[in-house]
């Protein structure tokens, strides 16, 4: 069933076009993997779907309410998570703190730490001073306590040791099988495509591939081509 | 030297007050990053309610509730034009949209107010609560300082006892994440600039029968509260307490030494001087190094 459908979604910044006539969907229980190049227009396209940034036109739509003219907070509490880039943890305030400003009703701190046990032992710890992991392990428990229907998370690997980023993407993926719809920004493609269902890649704002992740990963020739912003290539019918 | 106690302790009102100011332009720095210069002015709005309709005939405690209910409304007001159309500015950015709304207050204020023509403040607390050393510690000192250690207090539990203080925690750190976890970030914002024009008010109620009770000398109060947060670093609230107490007792025995009584108003100024040169030391000794 899908969550989120993106509709023709345009975005600027400065009055210039970052992000043009995009349509995506984020089903649940799948994981929806954006792709491509610096400046491509990952980071912006999540900004635009969480109200972080206006869109200049198209539709957000999660279980069919559109969105795209609603404040951040109120697409939060429609079910739209968004994890940023950069670990945004609430740095001053310590981790079981940084929860429950998070914690929406129904929601319980014991699935934050189920998720992540090793987020239980550093519950009184200040933000600031956890790892890197430790960081980006938070703000995705932190997502999770607003009861999203839809998650987005934004290069979560990056700066992080391979370890930790496969840890990571086994938390996402159960998360994923636990029946949330997932759209994931990645620039570590082989490890996205591993564990994502269907593969979105932009070039220049704009999505050149749609299909399926597992037949992107056998052709890494073409998603080379498609990351270099080459030729563009009409997007695989549904 | 019984003058000179005499004056320090006449120096408690106003010390309580600008404590009290101060505490909350901390408040507000804190929790919604602007460095407030519209704290007084806002304070000084409700209290010019109460002023009118006490001069109309109201009895004095509904003026009051009134005149606290037009400084909440007021901090409200200003509070909805920075978060509205300032949010995402910057810190200096949203400083000096304050001291232009402070100006802007000013003016109308003094319109609506005669500008210097003299009113009838009502003293809401005369008379002597206690004596210290022989010297008379009216009821609107121990007042103004007593309101000033409650509203610390108060700041302290309701930000780390509170869900709403959590929140406002997080909102201070990092607008946009708490945003997005689904905080209402704007209705908490309101909600400091309303606590804080409420107290702003209640205390110029008590401090304007001792000063001239005019728009801009009551808005003007800024200076020495913005001076007190500075003690504070603009992140202590206990620091700022003290540091406003002390402007307050300094000011008032300044005033009973004849040569630096004419320089008195300047003693804030000095304060706010030597913080920010203290302040630099370190940077300083570094380029120095």
């Amino acid at each position: 069933m899908s969550r989120l459908v993106v509709s023709n979604l345009s975005i600027n910044r400065a009055e210039l076009p970052v992000v043009t006539s995009v349509d995506l969907i984020a089903e649940s229980g799948a994981i929806s993997v954006v792709l491509g190049a610096n400046g491509a227009g990952k980071t912006t396209l999540l900004e635009g779907l969480s109200g972080i940034i206006p869109v200049a036109g198209g539709t957000i739509a999660i279980d069919g309410r559109e969105l795209q003219n609603a404040r951040p907070g109120t697409r939060s509490r429609e079910g739209l998570a968004h994890v940023e880039q950069g670990r945004t943890v609430f740095r001053q305030l310590t981790t079981d703190e940084n929860l429950r400003v998070s914690l929406h009703p129904g929601a319980d701190m014991a699935e934050a730490y189920a998720l992540f046990p090793e987020l239980l032992q550093r519950r009184a710890v200040k933000a600031s001073l956890l790892s890197g992991g430790e960081q980006q392990m938070l703000v995705i428990a932190r997502a999770l306590l607003t009861r999203p229907k839809v998650l987005l998370i934004d290069e979560m690997s990056a700066g992080l040791a391979p370890v930790i980023v496969t840890r990571l993407m086994t938390a996402v993926r159960k998360l994923a099988d636990d029946g949330l719809a997932v759209l994931l920004v990645e620039q570590f493609a082989a490890l996205a495509l591993s564990i994502g269902n269907r593969a979105y890649v932009m070039s220049r704002g704009r999505v050149v591939y749609d299909g399926d992740c597992a037949k992107l990963r056998q052709s890494p020739d073409e998603l080379h081509r498609l990351y270099l912003g080459g030729t563009e290539v009409p997007a695989e019918a549904n | 030297m019984n003058a000179l106690l005499t004056s320090a302790v006449a120096g408690l009102t106003a010390g309580g007050t600008y404590a009290l100011l101060g505490v909350c332009a901390v408040f507000t720095y804190r929790l919604v990053a602007v460095v407030n210069f519209t704290g007084a002015a806002i304070g000084a709005a409700g209290t010019f309610v109460l002023i009118a309709l006490y001069e109309a005939g109201f009895p004095i405690w509904p003026s009051v509730l009134a005149g606290i209910a037009a400084g909440t409304l007021t901090g409200v007001a200003v509070g909805y034009i920075m978060t509205r159309s300032f949010g995402e500015a910057s810190a200096s950015t949203k400083a000096a949209v304050t001291v232009a709304l402070l100006v802007g207050l000013i003016a109308i204020g003094l319109r609506l107010t005669g500008g210097q023509h003299p009113h009838n403040m009502p003293e809401l607390f005369p008379g002597s609560a206690f004596r210290l050393a022989g010297v008379e510690v009216t009821i609107a000192s121990v007042l103004t300082i007593g309101l000033a250690v409650l509203f610390t207090i108060l700041s302290d539990l309701f930000l780390n006892r509170t869900k709403v203080g959590l929140n406002l925690r997080a909102l201070a750190d990092r607008p946009m994440a708490a945003e997005l976890l689904g905080v209402r970030v704007q209705l908490l914002s309101l909600l400091v600039w309303g606590m804080t024009g409420a107290f702003t008010t209640f205390a110029l109620m008590i401090i304007a029968p001792q000063r001239s009770p005019n728009f801009m000398t009551l808005s003007l109060l800024v200076v020495p509260a913005l001076a007190a947060a500075l003690v504070g670093v603009f992140r202590s609230f206990w620091w700022t307490l003290a540091g406003g107490i002390a402007l307050g007792v300094v000011e008032g025995l300044a005033s009973s030494i004849d040569s630096v009584s004419q320089y008195r108003s300047a003693i804030p100024f000095l304060v706010v001087l030597s913080v920010l040169l203290w302040s630099q030391r370190e940077a300083r000794w570094d380029e120095a190094r």
